[in-house]
């Protein structure tokens, strides 16, 4: 019930304030004039009815005069006639007929219709000869009255007349003359012209009913007074009310008739004039209320107007825009609403300002100066924004600090901080056009936009800076040698949109990084495809969970010693078995794991999957399992340890371990890939450096690591059949190693010539297609026996050919 | 009807000493209803006598003066005649509708030609039909025995022969087309017969 009013309320009731506002003075100023206009309605009905009583007794003292002069006329036209001596005379001749004719005749005279003569004692002498002889019954009860008042209204054959009496003489009194005249239409009318009262003469018959003798009133309402008999003063007269009075009189009774007068006045007659005020009032009510609502409205407006402009200022706020102050016109400025002006203006300017102070926090890096990432982020889209129109090329160079880690780590935070503040001076002090812009991104990664110069601008930039880089930096007496990896990336050919471009330039960073080169420009097939990118890295995880990955075994063939011809080990490679794709080469997710970080996690999986299967290799009679590492395996501070928990779970001793480490991980981080080298070495594992002769590492180098073996990379081995240089190195290598005391490994052993070339250069082992594709590990059992078969069997042939030797 | 009983008693009283004289004189004391005397008041005395004893008057004139008939009142014997001198510079219209003597002078100035007959007993009641309040009476008898009341209502009548008379009284002030007063009266032979008659009106009375 409340809700449904609240609800009623909340439709009708506006919802703008000045609305309200002049719904409320309307409101009000109706309900006012409505007040007054009942008042005035009452009282104007309460006045009309005393004043229509008023008018009506009025009325009955008028009619009463009216009669009292017409019988004062009549009886002095009567007296006349009495008078007349040929009317006396005939009046004394005695003769009957002569009497009743010169009555007649003389009565006509003055108009009466009714005449007669009485004699000096008011007994009926005769009537005149064209009255009604019901004067002769009606006249002898009224002569009495007669004599004493002269007139009166009488009935005589059931109409009304008014009868009047005046003495004869002759000259002393001889009798009296009675004359009656109708009631005319004239009287009444007459009566209605003076008191504006409507007149009505009613004859009451003895049976009840009555007749309407005279009337003022239209014929239809008369008609209804006559069949009304009201008995009060109040009676509706088509339909509308009227106040009356009835004026009876006694003496004017006949024949068990009698006459009535009715005196009357429609209620409506009498407001009329009032009803004029009230239409005048009605008048004044509607212009006072147009006048009102126009007061109201201007009010109103004094109101909302500043409310307005206040509420588009508070848009304007809210979308961001505080340069304009905020407009008022003046007219308020001292009121309350002038102050809310001014408050709000204020406000206004001190969101400004804190809003300043929030983007200085939130677009400028507080450690360099620099403008932070989202600043730049902005300022690239503005750039290519710029250059959708002027199709100018826009470059981002995006640099990395190489090894700050190993700074910050060795040399403490602050000292990084104060380096990196070293390289924010050095970048801003290059002559910089003022489009440009360095940034700081995170960390030790720097950014510069360079609006309007295209890759190859962007890479003479680039290189300059690394350039720049090569002078040391001193800082507290250590001397730093700073170097970076810059990536370049340049709209439009590289990215469509900032976000790419910049992330393309961090990938040609990564690049150049990988490649230790100083700069590069960003190269699709250096990016494994950032769309693809996320949707692989997902897969790679659900592959890990679903146990999707497979462990497969390349088995490693000993080419000297005792133990030649034998499966003396294997290195574990990771298959992918796709659930829809099958078979994933590792081609297709080794490289974008190593580039993600996930390779850590595949590593791992792997050392745990060779770990597993260890009893069963070993009892194949295999010596060691290699497991390939990653750089980013190498950087990890907690791989030892990982390690070590792993061989806590598994029974596989660390000798038994070969960890397999390419030389380009080395050399990215020398130093930290010696710390960590030699803490596995310590704990037993053997090491083994990977693609030997594909990288740069210097032998000096080499030397001071605990490794064990020397992996010589499939290009050469391949090549050694046909290209004698190859087959040098190849020949050399092994000859270094065994020098230096490791073993050799040769990869990529296609042929059984090969094979037995690499026996003859003392190889220690071999591994490669001759002897086996990789396998899964489940097979290594069913493929040692095959190869101790066909081992034995090439040993028979051997021995039959040395015997036929 | 006490008024008649006490009239006898006055009668029978004052009878004897008048039986011998051969004529003798009457006293007729005319009161009101409130018993003061009426002035102006005709009695007359009738009988077969008496009639037989009246003759016609002459001379006898009604003027009119000052637009009034002079005398207002004026007894004739029947068969007088009566002259209406006009002495007014305005005209007069004599007329009477009356049963006794209905007539009429036309307007006239002077005395007219013939004067009015009057000839039979009874009481003309006389106007002017120019001035309406103009009024006289001409009260027509058959005896020789009349007179009026004066002042203290006493009507004297001399040399009246003793014998039974019919005592009349008649007032102006009486209502229109009123008869005399008819009572009896023995007028005895000597001294002087009194009688009172009573009229039912006042001397107030018009």
């Amino acid at each position: 019930m409340k809700a449904a009013r609240a609800a009623w309320l909340a439709r009708w009731w506006p919802r703008r304030l000045s609305s309200r506002i002049v719904a409320l003075f309307l409101g009000l100023l109706l309900l006012v004039q409505l007040a007054g206009f009942a008042v005035v309605r009452a009282s104007i009905d309460a006045n009309a009815r005393a004043l229509l009583a008023q008018d009506l007794a009025v009325g009955e003292r008028i009619w009463a005069r009216l009669l009292a002069q017409r019988a004062g006329k009549l009886a002095l036209g009567a007296s006349v006639l009495a008078a007349d001596y040929g009317f006396r005379a005939a009046a004394a001749s005695g003769d009957e007929d002569t009497l009743r004719s010169a009555l007649d005749n003389h009565g006509a005279r003055i108009g009466a219709t009714v005449t007669a003569m009485l004699k000096s004692d008011l007994s009926l002498r005769a009537v005149g000869e064209g009255t009604e002889r019901g004067a002769v019954d009606a006249l002898p009860p009224l002569a009495a009255r007669l004599a004493e008042l002269g007139s009166t209204l009488a009935l005589v054959d059931g109409r009304p007349y008014q009868l009047v009496m005046v003495p004869m003489k002759a000259p002393v009194l001889v009798g009296y003359v009675v004359m009656g005249f109708p009631l005319d239409a004239a009287l009444v009318e007459d009566m209605h012209a003076v008191s504006g009262l409507h007149v009505a003469v009613l004859v009451d018959g003895a049976a009840g009913g009555s007749r309407l003798a005279l009337s003022t009133l239209p014929e239809a309402l008369g008609a209804e007074l006559r069949a009304a008999h009201p008995a009060g003063d109040q009676l509706a007269l088509g339909d509308q009310p009227h106040v009356l009075r009835q004026i009876g009189d006694p003496a004017a009774a006949g024949a068990g008739m009698h006459l009535r007068t009715v005196l009357l006045r429609s209620l409506a007659d009498a407001v009329a004039p009032y009803r004029e005020l009230q239409a005048t009032l009605a008048v004044l009510t509607l212009a006072g209320l147009l006048m009102a609502s126009a007061a109201s409205i201007v009010t109103a407006r004094r109101v909302t107007t500043p409310l307005r402009s206040l509420v588009r200022a508070s848009e304007r706020l809210s979308r961001g825009q505080y340069d304009q102050p905020l407009q008022h016109d003046g007219r308020n400025d001292d009121d309350e609403i002038g102050e809310l002006a001014r408050s709000f203006d204020h406000m206004r300017v001190s969101i400004a300002k804190q809003q300043a102070e929030i983007r200085q926090l939130a677009y400028w890096d507080p450690l360099t100066g620099l403008p932070n990432r989202a600043q730049f982020g902005d300022a690239v889209r503005e750039a290519l924004e710029m250059a959708q129109d002027t199709a100018l090329p826009v470059s981002v160079v995006m640099l990395d600090l190489d090894r700050f880690k190993h700074v910050n780590d060795v040399l403490g935070y602050a000292f990084g901080d104060r380096l990196l503040q070293g390289v924010a001076q050095r970048l801003a002090a290059q002559d910089l056009r003022p489009d440009e812009m360095v940034a700081r991104l995170s960390g030790d990664e720097f950014a510069l936009l360079l609006p309007g110069r295209d890759a190859a601008g962007a890479l003479r930039l680039a290189e300059c800076l690394a350039d720049a880089f090569l002078l040391p930096l001193t800082l507290d007496d250590h001397t730093v040698d700073v170097t970076a990896a810059f990536g370049v990336a340049c709209w439009p050919q590289h990215a469509g949109d900032a976000e790419t471009l910049i992330s393309r330039a961090e990938v040609a960073m990564y690049s150049a990084k990988r490649k230790t080169a100083a700069a590069l420009v960003y190269d699709a097939a250096n990016d494994v495809g950032s769309a693809l990118t996320l949707s692989l890295l997902s897969e790679l995880r659900r592959a890990l969970e679903q146990d999707e990955l497979r462990l497969f075994l390349q088995p490693k063939v000993a080419l000297v010693g005792p133990q030649a011809g034998r499966i003396v080990g294997a290195e574990a490679l990771v298959r992918w078995m796709h659930p829809t794709r099958g078979m994933v080469p590792p081609m297709h997710f080794i490289p974008f794991a190593e580039q993600t970080g996930f390779v850590r996690q595949l590593t791992m999986w792997m050392l745990e999957a060779t770990a597993k299967q260890w009893p069963e290799l070993e009892a194949l009679g295999l010596q060691r399992v290699s497991v390939n590492l990653s750089t980013r395996d190498l950087m990890d501070q907690e791989l030892p340890a990982k390690l070590q928990r792993l061989l806590k779970r598994h029974p596989m001793p660390p000798q038994a371990l070969c960890l397999e480490i390419t030389e380009s991980a080395i050399m990215d981080e020398p130093q930290r890939a010696e710390a960590t080298l030699n803490q596995l070495s310590a704990i037993g594992f053997k090491l083994s450096i990977d693609d030997f002769g594909t990288g740069y590492s210097s032998l000096a180098y080499l030397k001071r690591l605990p490794v064990d073996e020397l992996k010589i990379d499939r290009s050469f081995v391949m090549a050694m059949e046909t290209d004698e240089d190859d087959a040098k190195i190849v020949r050399s290598t092994v000859d270094l190693a065994h020098n230096l005391g490791l073993s050799v490994v040769a990869e990529g052993v296609e042929t059984g010539a090969a094979m037995a070339r690499l026996a003859g250069l003392h190889c220690d082992e071999a591994q490669g297609y001759h002897m086996s594709r990789p396998i899964p590990a489940a097979e290594m059992a069913a493929f040692a026996l095959a190869w101790a078969d066909r081992q034995a069997a090439a040993d028979a042939a051997d021995q039959e050919k040395s015997a036929i030797a | 009807m006490s008024s008649a009983v006490r009239l006898c008693a006055t009668l029978l009283l004052s009878a004897l000493p008048i039986l011998a004289a051969q004529a003798a004189g009457v006293e007729i004391r005319a009161v009101g209803s409130d018993g003061k005397p009426l002035a102006a008041t005709v009695v007359f005395l009738e009988s077969r006598e008496a009639k037989a004893a009246a003759k016609p008057l002459s001379g006898s004139e009604i003027a009119q003066a000052d637009r009034r008939f002079v005398q207002r009142v004026t007894v004739v014997t029947a068969g007088s005649e009566v002259h209406f001198p006009n002495r007014d510079k305005v005209r007069h219209h004599v007329y009477s509708f009356s049963p006794a003597k209905a007539f009429e002078l036309k307007l006239y100035a002077g005395t007219p030609a013939n004067p009015v007959l009057f000839d039979k007993p009874g009481i003309a009641v006389l106007g002017c039909n120019i001035h309406d309040r103009m009024v006289a009476w001409v009260v027509v008898v058959e005896t020789p025995y009349f007179g009026q009341s004066d002042a203290q209502g006493v009507v004297r009548l001399d040399n009246v022969p003793p014998g039974s008379y019919r005592l009349r009284s008649w007032h102006p002030g009486l209502p229109p087309g009123s008869a005399a007063q008819d009572d009896a009266l023995v007028v005895g032979a000597t001294g002087t017969t009194t009688a009172a008659v009573k009229l039912p009106l006042t001397e107030a009375a018009p």
